[in-house]
């Protein structure tokens, strides 16, 4: 039932685009002839690997967090996240003067985990594949009365002005609106806030979701028609390990987005590459779902030549090791 | 002597931007709170990693080919390079469509190799260790009257490379930062410091102008040092773009006037700055690119560049081998 979600609205992007203004970075959009050439469309990439913390993740934290009572604010707040969610609240929290408590997996990169430390955050690990992160916050709660968050309208609101900084850039450009927004999906804050943009800004434009083969629990969930639960699926796209979506991005997708695809880690890998070395951009794993989405349907021919398409790659939070170890 | 020299002024620079306007990139300028405060200064870098062909060298190659005369573009081009100048020619040939052939080290990276292929250039090997590749050059040119484009002692190609530092000054003029008092950048044959020097002097009098090399190849330092123009054996160094045996008698007559001096780092300094951009501002850039950088935070450790000052660094290319890359950082 849907009376019960409290759903973000386009103005609510507007309001979180004047929130983070000066505090979060307006990132770059970069184009690639190479890249336009080989696909016969043209790509619109908006890098969220230069955002603050590395990942798209600052903007809906600094937004949620924002909008807090006073008397929340001085209890603290609490939150999981498979990484970049965990530092992005993190360096938030300070800046907002917020005690930060992050639950963070114990397989998480480990510059994830040292990056929440270092932005100030209160770190609590736990095994992803045996304990469920709702009930470790809980437990927290229970003892120091903080606030648990993880999906609201704010946060997606915020993590929307990615998507609005990308359509009204692509607009000036004098290129029109785009035609398809092709985004990676973990817990689907991103699309979910981008899709709400997309209607709005480029109304027509085809909102395509990105999941890893092996955590595909979006694409079934749409395809059902019920939120469907998997167990964490082993893939190296760690910010999209997720094992359910929940009801506000379940609602939003249901209505705005198209369709979800899957890539394999494999096709990850190829655009990991394909960033760095043509591109010139470090990108996570998760990052390049969007690009190999994209490539796979233009490759399949469901996105037809000259189309206008923005892919955002969401962060570039990777070990370096972890790095070469995949594209060496 | 300094009259017989075809020295190029900022109006070439200026002139440079309005001919490469719409065909090169308006690179990025990126910062890094982070680096600002290890640093205790402000850090503006542009990113020529961002470049058509991955590198500044385009900017040089286009504005020199479009100075051409219609004969003289009609018997094609002829460069020699370690890689970057030779995709910047070979693409800026084909845009204005000219034939263009290109002189490259035998052991220069298989990315820049087959990029300047890609892009439509005529390659032929030369072993930079034990033959010469500017007789190499003068023999096809006598053959086919091609026009040879220097990599760097020219004119028109250090005007290019000058709409690096102008893009950069004026940048960070724009973001209210106020003018540079350092601008860092890598030394090759000099084009691109002599180029942005001339900007410098212009749109930030008063901003330092330091070289950086790496130290097996400080032969333009020790042609500052020494007031005349030294030649060294092929360095051997991580920095493939900075392994020229001598700088040029133009660039050398502008350096001398306008850079404040040439320091060198280690390959293993530049690998920690590879290892710095790719981990923390997600740039993916070449072993030579890294050079500014480095050059920044030597003089920075040693109390030379004063706290809060504006220092420009120019990333100057993102050209390397995925799998040299790993290894490099592995």
């Amino acid at each position: 039932m849907t009376e019960g979600l409290d759903l973000p609205t386009y103005e609510d992007v507007e309001e979180a685009a004047d929130i983070i203004k000066g505090v979060a970075n307006r990132t770059p959009m970069q184009t690639s002839r190479f890249l336009d050439s080989q696909l016969g469309v043209n790509v619109f990439i908006k890098c969220e690997n230069f955002q603050r913390i590395g990942a798209f993740k600052f903007r809906g934290a600094y937004n949620y967090l924002s909008h807090l009572s006073s008397e929340v604010k001085s209890k603290g707040v609490i939150t999981y996240s498979s990484g970049n969610h965990a530092t992005a609240t993190a360096l938030a929290a300070k800046k907002l003067g917020i005690d930060a408590t992050i639950i963070i997996p114990e397989d998480a990169p480990k510059l994830k985990i040292e990056a929440s430390k270092a932005a100030g955050g209160n770190v609590v690990i736990y095994d992803r594949y045996n304990k469920k992160r709702e009930d470790v916050a809980a437990e927290i709660q229970a003892k120091t009365g903080g606030h648990v968050f993880h999906h609201h309208k704010y946060v997606l609101a915020g993590q929307g002005t990615a998507g609005k900084e990308l359509m009204e850039e692509v607009l000036e450009r004098g290129d029109g609106p785009l035609d398809y927004l092709i985004i990676g999906i973990g817990s689907g804050g991103l699309i979910s806030g981008c899709a709400i943009v997309a209607e709005k800004l480029a109304p027509g434009c085809k909102v395509i979701g990105v999941e890893p083969e092996v955590g595909n629990n979006t694409q079934q969930s749409l395809e059902k028609g019920e939120i469907v639960r998997i167990e964490t699926p082993k893939t190296i796209a760690d910010g999209a390990q997720t094992q359910q979506i929940g009801k506000l991005t379940f609602e939003i997708m249901s209505k705005k987005v198209e369709k979800i695809i899957t890539v394999t880690d494999e096709q990850l890998i190829d655009e990991l590459r394909f960033l760095g070395e043509r591109m010139k951009l470090v990108v996570e794993p998760t990052g390049c779902l969007g690009l190999a989405g994209l490539r796979k349907m233009v490759a399949s021919g469901e996105v037809p030549p000259n189309s206008k398409c923005g892919v955002i790659v969401s962060g570039g939070n990777v070990d370096m090791r972890k790095y070469f170890e995949l594209i060496g | 002597m300094s009259q017989d020299l075809d020295l190029p002024t900022y109006e070439d620079v200026e002139e440079a931007a309005g001919i490469i306007k719409g065909v090169a990139n308006r690179t990025p300028m990126q910062t890094s709170r982070f680096l600002d405060s290890q640093l205790g200064v402000n850090v503006f870098v542009k990113c020529e990693n961002f470049q058509r062909t991955g590198a500044f060298k385009f900017r040089g190659g286009y504005n020199s080919l479009s100075h051409l005369t219609p004969k003289e573009r009609d018997q094609g081009v002829i460069t020699c390079s370690s890689g970057n100048h030779a995709q910047g020619i070979a693409l800026s040939s084909r845009l204005l469509g000219m034939k263009a052939t290109i002189i490259m080290p035998q052991d220069a990276p298989e990315l820049k190799v087959n990029a300047t292929k890609g892009y439509g250039g005529n390659v032929i090997f030369y072993d930079r260790y034990t033959e010469s590749r500017e007789t190499i050059a003068e023999d096809i040119q006598a053959k086919t009257g091609a026009h040879f484009i220097p990599p760097y002692n020219d004119k028109y190609v250090i005007a290019g490379q000058g709409t690096v530092g102008k893009e950069l000054i004026e940048d960070v003029i724009d973001g209210g930062h106020g003018p540079l008092d350092y601008l860092f950048v890598c030394v090759g044959g000099s084009g691109l410091i002599s180029g942005c020097a001339l900007a410098a002097e212009k749109l930030a009098p008063g901003c330092k102008v330091i070289g950086v090399e790496p130290e097996a190849g400080d032969d333009a330092k020790q042609s500052l040092e020494k007031g005349e123009i030294v030649r060294i054996e092929t360095p051997q160094t991580i920095a493939d773009g900075a392994q020229t045996q001598r700088i040029g008698d133009v660039t050398f007559e502008i350096m001398k006037k306008k850079v404040e001096k040439i320091i060198t780092v280690t390959d293993e300094q530049l690998v920690d700055e590879l290892r710095f951009f790719g981990e923390r501002m997600k740039l993916f850039v070449e072993p030579t690119g890294c050079l500014g950088l480095a050059g920044l935070r030597k003089l920075v450790d040693s109390g030379e560049v004063p706290a809060n000052s504006n220092c420009g660094v120019i990333v100057s290319g993102g050209n390397v081998d995925v799998r040299k890359y790993c290894e490099l950082l592995g």
